[in-house]
């Protein structure tokens, strides 16, 4: 029984990762592959991407018409949120109006700025934005005056974002509708793995032709495996994987004798070996990397063995999406074990219970509020 | 302070019997504008304009009667037009 | 083969197992329930669509599952599923079809941007396409229920589904939702339909789904050119008039009302001109069937 659910599994999970491996093969799928493959780049958010190096290859033209059809749409969604997002950063920048405040753009807008391979097709819907603290409150008033407006929240919602987390609320045009996170930290101030912004801003790169900032090459990808591996809970994440690889090759070709070097050191610099380390192991298990194992032996901090036992059982199986009419009940206990280990990483345990409890009352009572203050 | 339409030169225009459609590709909205709303627009493509030079050229272009509420009227509309990112403040007049 | 020779047992086995994969115009759709209700529904509501052809790819997969409610524990819930997600809160189980119908729905607005979505009924006449935008009052739904058994080919009541390059539409005729006041009229004006359970207490009031004639099902995959644009609006006593509406007005209409223009981009922007550009645009104010049927016939007669 455990195996041949153990070989369902390994049967749709290596369709997509050939997919993902070999785009060039995929005009060889039968449609029963296809059919399962688009169902699980979907779940993945990754059908943009798949279409992109598709349409790259010229190869729309050779799938059947049914898959082209539909990755086509998800490449049209695609090219339209980056579009959003690209006037909404133009709108802010704007709004700002020649006020002397460095903005460094993260995450899915500056691999388009910066024209990253992984960029093509990729799907974000949010703006984020990192600043210096004492910045913060310039940008929330000057964006407020300009039309736009906090996410509705409750006051629970609020004060957990001010105090705990490390984020003002999102900021929302209501004509357009892109969300903007302003960050003054790359991490929870409370989380145990403290990350100092500062030297990440002060490596920060210019962006060729503007007047805007994007983290360096080895900050960039440091930060993509930080927010995999120490923020979030990976269900569903195969795609940072993705970014984090695609990025680390094409940052290799363009300094092929010097930029892992660059990356180790920096890793080691930062104390961000940990996140580092998983993210080469795992791209390298799951995307077939072809960095040498070597690399990381060099990290000075790396997760202990028994880490590594829980992380190499529990990682590949959330992920990985899960097959979409065979749900697997050993990938959902997996992803209870890193959605608690995400929180445990992020926030303090005395502060995680009540965090969680508050969640899960919300799940069953969505709608209602504990907030107290408007019900006496 | 001068105003400047953003490459207006370069978005596709319809005309509709006197009522327009605009498309801008940076944003990726469509915009309906009267015969008034695009005129405002041509004058700042051909030359960056301050308010007052603005509702003078739309006054003879129009023959409109004087109207002490007209310059912020036009007022109004430039600043929605600059929310837009249509049209941009600039310094000079170059 | 269609899903009329399948026995209701041999349809459950579908529906129970790996999925009812069945025909919707240009989609081919995957349904899965263990609803005895629902089951019983589609056989007969279902018994004109065709089954998808062996090894052909399926676009949508759809669940319709029994839920539990904390807080309404004793309460018959079902909830609408696609590819793992619930887009719709849970709803008494008398609500399956609908639910099941705008699910779909959702799912092709939501995810389809390779044809441009106008949120408009379609029908053809003569070869070309005719059509009714939806707008507040514009009752297009029972519009084109009786269009259909009029000399109408049925494209669909709720989806305008144009190929933005070339300009030719697609029929997707699916069961329509009549709702409230309308059902008396089609029970009344057309008792040769097939009609579905009446279903109480939706979020659009009471339903009933009408299913397409055998025609406009088996038509389904020839498409055709559009030429006249009418917005219709159903108006209590009202005179029958038929008046040209602005192109711009039209414009601002179909854009604003459709599901993906501002996805589309450019490529929307040009295919809404070239269509008001290339159509005859209406204005329809009725309340009498007949009296609408002669306008519209002697539009569409040329």
């Amino acid at each position: 029984m455990a195996d041949c659910e153990k070989n369902i599994r390994a049967e749709h999970h290596q369709l997509l990762l050939e997919a993902i491996a070999q785009p060039a093969d995929l005009v060889n799928y039968n449609n029963q592959q296809w059919e399962l493959l688009l169902r699980l780049a979907r779940r993945a958010q990754l059908s943009g991407y798949l279409a992109a190096r598709l349409e790259k290859g010229g190869m729309l033209g050779s799938i059947p018409l049914r898959a082209a059809n539909l990755l086509h749409s998800s490449l049209i969604q695609a090219k339209k949120q980056q579009q959003s997002v690209n006037w909404e950063l133009n709108r802010v920048i704007w709004a700002l109006d020649g006020r002397e405040v460095p903005l460094i753009v993260l995450k899915g807008m500056a691999y388009l700025l910066l024209d990253l391979p992984n960029a093509a097709g990729r799907i974000f819907a949010d703006l984020d934005l990192l600043v210096s603290k004492e910045d913060l409150n310039q940008i929330e008033s000057s964006l407020l005056e300009k039309g736009w407006q906090h996410h509705a929240l409750t006051d629970y919602d609020e004060r957990y974002y001010r105090e705990w987390s490390h984020e003002i609320p999102a900021l929302v045009h209501p004509e357009r509708g892109v969300e903007v996170d302003v960050h003054h930290t790359l991490s929870s101030p409370l989380g145990k793995l403290k990350i100092d912004p500062l030297p990440f801003r002060k490596a920060a790169v210019r962006v060729q032709g503007k007047d805007i900032y994007v983290l360096n090459p080895e900050d960039m990808l440091l930060h993509c495996a930080v927010n995999l591996f120490q923020n979030n809970e990976l269900a569903d994440d195969l795609r940072h994987l993705v970014d984090f690889n695609e990025m680390l090759q094409f940052f290799i070709y363009r300094q092929p004798d010097v930029f892992q070097q660059k990356l180790i050191e920096r890793a080691n610099q930062l104390e961000l070996g940990n996140p580092l380390f998983y993210s080469l192991y795992f791209s390298r298990l799951l995307l077939r990397s072809p960095v040498s194992t070597d690399l990381e032996q060099q990290l000075d901090r790396k997760p202990g063995w028994i880490a590594r036992h829980v992380m190499h059982y529990c990682v590949p199986l959330a992920l990985l999406p899960q097959h979409p009419d065979q749900p697997s009940k050993r990938a959902v206990l997996a992803r209870l074990v890193l959605y608690l280990r995400s929180h445990w990483l992020r926030m303090p345990l005395y502060r995680l219970l009540p965090h969680l409890t508050y969640k899960f009352y919300l799940s069953v009572f969505p709608g209602r509020s504990t907030d107290t203050g408007h019900n006496r | 302070m001068f105003w400047k339409a953003c490459n207006f030169s370069s978005l596709p225009v319809e005309n509709w019997n006197g009522e327009f459609t605009v498309f801008q590709p940076e944003s990726g909205k469509t915009h309906f504008l009267n015969e008034m709303g695009l005129k405002i627009l041509i004058i700042l493509d051909q030359s960056p304009a301050s308010l007052d030079t603005l509702c003078q050229k739309l006054s003879e272009y129009f023959t409109l009667q004087p109207d002490v509420q007209f310059p912020g009227q036009i007022a109004r509309t430039l600043q929605r037009y600059e929310a837009l990112g249509l049209i941009a403040r600039v310094k000079e007049s170059e | 083969m269609k899903v009329a020779q399948l026995s209701l047992n041999e349809l459950r086995a579908l529906l129970v197992g790996p999925g009812l994969r069945v025909k919707a115009g240009p989609f081919n759709l995957s349904i899965r329930t263990r609803l005895p209700s629902l089951i019983r529904q589609l056989h007969s509501l279902y018994s004109r669509y065709s089954l998808v052809e062996e090894d052909e790819i399926v676009e949508f997969h759809v669940q319709v599952i029994p839920r539990r409610s904390v807080r309404r524990p004793f309460a018959r819930l079902i909830q609408f599923e696609v590819d793992g997600r619930f887009p719709f809160p849970p709803v008494p189980l008398e609500q399956a079809l609908a639910t099941l119908e705008w699910g779909v729905n959702l799912v092709i607005a939501a995810r389809i941007n390779h044809f441009l979505l106008f949120h408009s009924a379609a029908v053809e006449r003569n070869g070309h396409v005719l059509l009714l935008p939806a707008w507040p009052g514009s009752g297009k739904t029972t519009l084109s229920a009786m269009l259909m058994y009029h000399g109408y080919r049925l494209f669909s009541d709720e989806f305008g589904l144009m190929e933005p390059q070339s300009g030719e539409f697609y029929p997707l005729p699916r069961l329509m939702p009549l709702k409230n006041q309308s059902i008396e009229v089609v029970r009344n004006r057309l008792p040769e339909a097939m009609l579905g359970p009446e279903i109480p207490g939706t979020l659009k009031g009471t339903v009933v789904h009408i299913c397409p004639t055998q025609a406009s099902i088996e038509q389904s995959d020839e498409t055709a050119r559009p030429r006249w644009i009418v917005f219709p609006k159903w108006s209590a006593g009202a005179a029958v008039r038929l008046e040209p509406l602005p192109q711009s007005e039209a414009f601002l209409l179909l854009a604003t009302n459709a599901f993906n223009y501002e996805v589309l981009g450019k490529t929307a922007f040009n295919a809404v001109t070239n269509l008001v550009r290339g159509c005859e645009c209406r204005k329809l104010v009725y309340s009498d069937f007949d009296e609408a049927l002669a306008v519209l016939n002697a539009l569409t007669d040329g």
